[in-house]
């Protein structure tokens, strides 16, 4: 077997880490079932997260100078399977974490079901497909990964049991059914285009050269770009995320905000590497730059409507996915560092106000008033993180990360994106900041919730320290962030 | 030593004061103290440190420029440094008494603290940015002490219009300093006077060498002759407007709504005078500028002689002595004016020297007084000093010194400013004959106002004269204010102005136009208000200052409050109008967006991704190829 295929399990690590967690908790609940009403599988679960995690950060600090290959062909292709360089270790570092956080928001309210060990399995196996589709280079892999991402989840929706939840699981399914169509359809061009099955910038170069070939290239892009759309909730593929957001339980939609779009962008990122500083022109940054201006200003528009601060969160994910698709207009070495900075932000922020959301048990922004004085770690956590998604200081970093993700677009003179930026700051500084504002309010009279049950929850209060330290670091120090991402 | 100290002692006073405010004796006490450290400090440097230096603490560059926040201490700039610190000690041992009473008495003692210390700024700084902070802090603390009583809607008033009134004259000051600091890159006195002393230097030496003009004129970017004229007549107008000079001269009698120890600061030897400190440091630049001397010798000879008439027919004594300072600056700034190069500006500075100490005197003896009459109004305080001997004693040396009689202090100035400005009329590029005959016809005008104040105060008897209640602190200080006015003209010895030897001819000429001036004020007899017997017409114009609040209300502050109202609609109804509209225009896209996400069933999700796929793959298929 070695002989054909090299295989390098330490480098594997951050991907086997998940399965090797799918394995001992399938095992487990197969010897005791229900042992301890299930509460163990989650810890253990975490804890293989963070170890995978932790292997991860590892390779991103090996690979610095040269990517760390595995499951390599022997010569003359010497093609690699897999493939992570920093900035994709750094991903899969967020994948896992993200996963993480979410595993601990379902800890949380583990209480309630008794299925912890089938939720605790999905929510690895689909991190198991996130992190691998960060590190494939092939279009078989890729794929696999990738769906593997994301079929799960479907069922993590579904789980929940109510009416809401199996409609919003259905919705959630056909359309993924849709996208996984399309992402197909769209590898299968690009090897009609390329004639190899991987993505390299030499196979796009020569599709590229030829006017013919370019066509059907053209297409294989468009649909790809479509179908991961569906899992970045670019508009017009994000019909899902508002239904679905509100609909399943915290934990799962922490999944969905965080680590689901950490994976799809690196999976974005693999297809645009592949075509960075080899196509040029309107064309291409139009394929990227339409649905991105569309997510933009649809989603910041619709956050300001929003009372639920779970449909707020779904519709600030669809107008911050227009922010990482972005710098990628560009289609340069900069927009994919812009892009990875960027999502690595947008997660941890988001997890840290979905932790403060579940923690504040809020159903409505107004039953938040007061939350800095009822509960200061999560509401100090809140405010932090909706001043990065607003790219306002203090929170340094949200800003930061929008300055790179514009200046990428302008140094490749994509003006028309940089208006809609533009446009997109001003709008979503008001979508935050009527959060923001309700946060120090006086305590109101005759709320029963705000009469002030007292916050609990080690899980949910580790997500919050852990998340504001992670930006308050890289608001002080934002080099370690960009260092990170190559 | 560095001269430093002598601007950190009373700016830490006044940082100390702030925080003791609340205890009345410590306030007192760091104030008195910090303000005789300074004197000794000041004093010592004068004594010991014969010959100039020059000093910076460090070299800032800030961008092209050069800020080597220079300071620099030669005899004269010691000489007016001593005689602040001296009025600024004075002041304070004389409020311990006067605002003892007073429950802002700390704020009063930490605010005089920091305006000597602004003002030692200025006169120890060689920098023009230093000077424009030292300038700016006076202007703020002025606004302080003038409102002090800010109970009374009339010191409020008095407040905001000298703030205002000197800031509208400051925009010209900054401007100015701004450009020469530009021009030479290089914020230094002796950097700016250097670069531009020959404006045409440069340009000449290109012609020399051969250069056609255009070229020429392209090579020498820095400062031209033009500019350096306009820059020197903005710098004139900040300082016509700190000094209370036409046309910004309203603001200064309107400031006696302070309280009298803050006045006696404000107008013997600080803010008034600053700009004749400024101005004898850029002397070089002015005296080779007829331009900006004619505006400055034009503003001052109609100040000097208009003030002398307004004060000769004031009804209120405090406002005559308000009057007779802009008359007073306006002698100090004459000679900064008509001064040709070579004499140099140093008659100014001893002016400013003995109208510090006697125009003090003045003040803090009629503060005593006028508590003793209980108003300050003439009526009222006839014969009010006459039951005093300190009184009688300091009135007799500070009128006869604002008159300009020869040997006490203000004599041997006036004598020095006369020759200065006979000098100019003599070299004959300047405003010199202007500012002789104007001066002349002053002095004449002083002698009679002085003569005035001193009958109605001493020699006009009421049937109950009363001191009042004292403490040492005030006859002390007006024996000492009395003693310096009396011997202050020795200075001339020292060497510490350059001065050239006055012939004795102005020595008679002085005495005989003083002579005029007093038998003037006597007309009427011994017994009688000369403003009676001689300008009873004139008395209501001049109390209110010839109208002329009314004049700036008209002609400033109704255009700009009427451009301020058009700026306003433009802003609420043409700029905001399309901030408003951006917000509707938002919110009808979420709601037209809500609407449109509506139906929420699965189909319309799948939809949309089909035919989102079919754009963009007819957008990439046609964008590409």
């Amino acid at each position: 077997m070695s002989t054909v295929v090299s295989v390098d399990l330490l480098v594997l690590a951050p991907a086997l880490a998940p399965v090797l967690g799918v394995v001992l908790l399938l095992v487990g609940d197969a010897l005791a079932p229900g042992r301890a009403g299930g509460r163990w599988a989650l810890p253990v679960a975490a804890c293989v997260l963070v170890g995978g995690a932790v292997a991860a950060v590892r390779a991103a600090l090996v690979a610095a100078e040269d990517p760390a290959r595995t499951l390599c062909l022997p010569a003359p292709g010497d093609a690699c399977l897999w493939s992570a360089g920093p900035r994709a270790s750094a991903l899969q570092a967020g994948v896992l974490l993200a996963a993480a956080a979410a595993l601990a928001l379902v800890h949380e309210a583990a209480a309630l079901r008794r299925d912890t060990a089938v939720t605790a399995t999905l929510l690895l196996a689909a991190t198991t497909g996130g992190v691998a589709v960060a590190a494939a280079r092939d279009l078989g892999g890729w794929l696999v990964a990738l769906e593997l991402a994301t079929v799960p989840v479907v069922a993590l929706v579904a789980l929940r049991g109510t009416r809401p939840a199996t409609h919003g699981a259905l919705g959630l399914l056909v359309t993924s059914l849709a996208s996984f169509a399309l992402l197909v359809l769209g590898a299968g061009l690009w090897l009609t285009a390329t004639g190899e099955p991987t993505f390299s910038s030499a196979a796009a170069a020569g599709a590229w050269e030829d006017p013919q070939r370019r066509a059907v290239l053209a297409l294989a892009v468009a649909l790809l770009v479509a179908g991961l759309g569906f899992k970045l909730s670019l508009v017009p593929f994000h019909a899902w995320t508002p239904q679905v957001y509100p609909r399943a339980d915290l934990g799962t939609t922490a999944f969905l905000a965080g680590a689901s779009k950490l994976s799809a962008t690196a999976a974005l990122l693999v297809l645009v590497s592949a075509l960075a500083g080899v196509v040029d022109g309107p064309g291409p940054a139009l394929v990227l730059g339409l649905p991105a201006a569309l997510s933009l200003l649809l989603g910041t528009v619709l956050a300001l409507r929003q009372e639920d601060p779970a449909r707020l969160l779904a519709w600030s994910t669809v107008a911050q996915a227009g922010w990482v698709l972005l710098p990628l207009t560009a289609l340069s070495e900069d927009g994919l560092r812009a892009a990875a900075a960027y999502v690595l932000t947008y997660a941890t922020a988001t997890l840290v106000a979905f932790a403060a959301v579940s923690r504040a048990g809020a159903r409505s922004l107004e039953q938040t008033r007061g939350l800095l004085r009822r509960d200061p770690l999560a509401g100090g956590a809140l405010a932090l993180a909706l001043l990065v998604l607003a790219g306002l200081p203090p929170g340094v970093v949200g800003l930061v990360v929008k300055i790179l993700a514009v200046s990428a677009p302008v140094a490749a003179g994509v003006w028309p994106m940089v208006a809609v930026a533009v446009v997109a700051v001003v709008l979503g500084i008001a979508v935050y900041l009527r959060w923001l504002v309700v946060l120090p309010g006086p305590r109101r009279e005759g709320d029963a919730r705000a009469g002030g049950e007292p916050p609990r929850g080690w899980a949910s209060a580790t997500v919050l320290v852990v998340g504001t330290a992670l930006l308050a670091v890289a608001s002080v120090l934002p080099h370690l962030l960009l260092t990170a991402v190559g | 030593m560095s001269p430093w100290l002598l601007v950190a002692v009373p700016a830490l006073a006044s940082l100390v004061g702030v925080v003791v405010r609340r205890e009345d004796r410590w306030a007192g006490a760091v104030a008195v103290l910090a303000g005789g450290l300074t004197l000794l400090l000041a004093g010592i440097a004068w004594v010991l440190e014969p010959g100039s230096t020059a000093g910076h603490v460090l070299d800032l560059p800030v961008g092209g420029l050069d800020l080597p926040l220079a300071t620099a201490t030669d005899p004269a700039r010691l000489a007016v440094a001593t005689v602040v610190a001296l009025v600024a000690l004075a002041v304070q041992a004389y409020s311990t008494w006067y605002l003892g009473a007073d429950d802002r008495y700390g704020q009063f003692a930490a605010t005089v603290s920091l305006f000597t210390a602004a003002m030692l700024l200025v006169v120890v700084s060689a920098d023009l940015v230093l000077t424009l902070v030292g300038w700016e802090v006076m202007g703020w603390c002025s606004y302080l002490l003038i409102g002090h009583w800010s109970r009374r809607p009339e010191a409020r008033r008095a407040a905001l219009k000298a703030f205002l009134v000197t800031r509208v004259a400051d925009i010209g000051f900054v401007l100015g300093v701004v450009g020469f600091v530009a021009g030479a890159g290089t914020s230094g006195l002796s950097g700016v006077v250097g670069a531009w002393r020959e404006p045409t230097g440069c340009l000449q030496e290109q012609l020399a060498a051969g250069a056609p003009l255009p070229e020429a004129l392209g090579a020498c970017d820095a400062p031209d002759g033009r500019a350096r004229t306009v820059l020197l007549v903005l710098l004139v107008v900040g300082v016509l407007g700190k000094s209370a000079q036409v046309p910004f001269q309203d603001w200064l009698p309107d400031a006696m709504e302070g309280p009298t120890p803050a006045s006696a600061l404000i107008h013997a030897a600080t803010m008034v005078a600053a700009g004749t400190v400024v101005l004898a440091g850029l002397h070089p630049l002015l005296a080779d500028s007829p331009t900006a001397r004619w505006v400055l010798g034009v503003a001052v000879s109609v100040s000097m002689l208009l003030a002398a008439v307004l004060a000769f027919a004031q009804s209120d004594l405090k406002r005559m002595l308000a009057w007779s300072t802009v008359s007073q600056v306006g002698v100090m700034l004459s000679a900064v004016a008509a001064a040709p190069p070579a004499d140099g500006p140093d008659a100014g500075l001893l002016h400013l020297w003995s109208h510090a100490l006697f125009k003090s005197l003045l003040f803090l003896a009629l503060g005593w007084a006028a508590v003793a009459a209980g108003g300050t109004a003439a009526v009222r305080m006839r014969g009010s000093a006459s039951a005093t001997p300190v009184l009688r004693a300091a009135l007799l040396v500070g009128f006869l010194s604002l008159a300009g009689v020869p040997l006490v202090v203000g004599g041997v100035s006036k004598e020095h400013v006369l020759a200065a400005a006979y000098d100019g009329a003599v070299a004959g590029d300047g405003p010199g004959v202007l500012v002789l005959v104007a001066l002349v016809l002053t002095s004449a005008a002083t002698a009679a106002y002085a003569t005035r104040g001193y009958l109605l105060l001493t020699a006009h008897r009421r049937d109950r004269p009363r001191a009042g209640t004292v403490t040492p602190a005030a006859p002390a200080v007006l024996w000492a204010l009395t003693g310096a006015s009396v011997l202050g003209g020795l200075v001339v010895l020292t060497g510490s102005f350059a001065l050239h030897q006055v012939s004795l001819l102005w020595l008679v000429l002085t005495v005989l136009v003083v002579g005029v001036g007093v038998a003037l004020a006597l007309v009427g007899g011994l017994d009688r208000d000369p403003a009676e017997v001689l300008a009873r017409r004139l008395v209501p114009y001049a109390d209110r200052g010839l109208g002329v609040d009314g004049l700036y209300r008209r002609v400033v502050a109704r255009p700009v409050l009427r451009l301020a109202r058009v700026v306003a609609y433009v802003d609420t109804e043409v700029v905001d109008g399309y901030v408003r509209g951006t917000a509707l225009a938002t919110r009808a896209a979420g709601w037209l967006g809500s609407r449109l996400h509506r139906g929420e069933r699965s189909s319309t999700a799948v939809g949309l991704v089909v035919g989102g796929a079919l754009l963009l793959g007819a957008v990439g298929v046609l964008g590409w190829s």
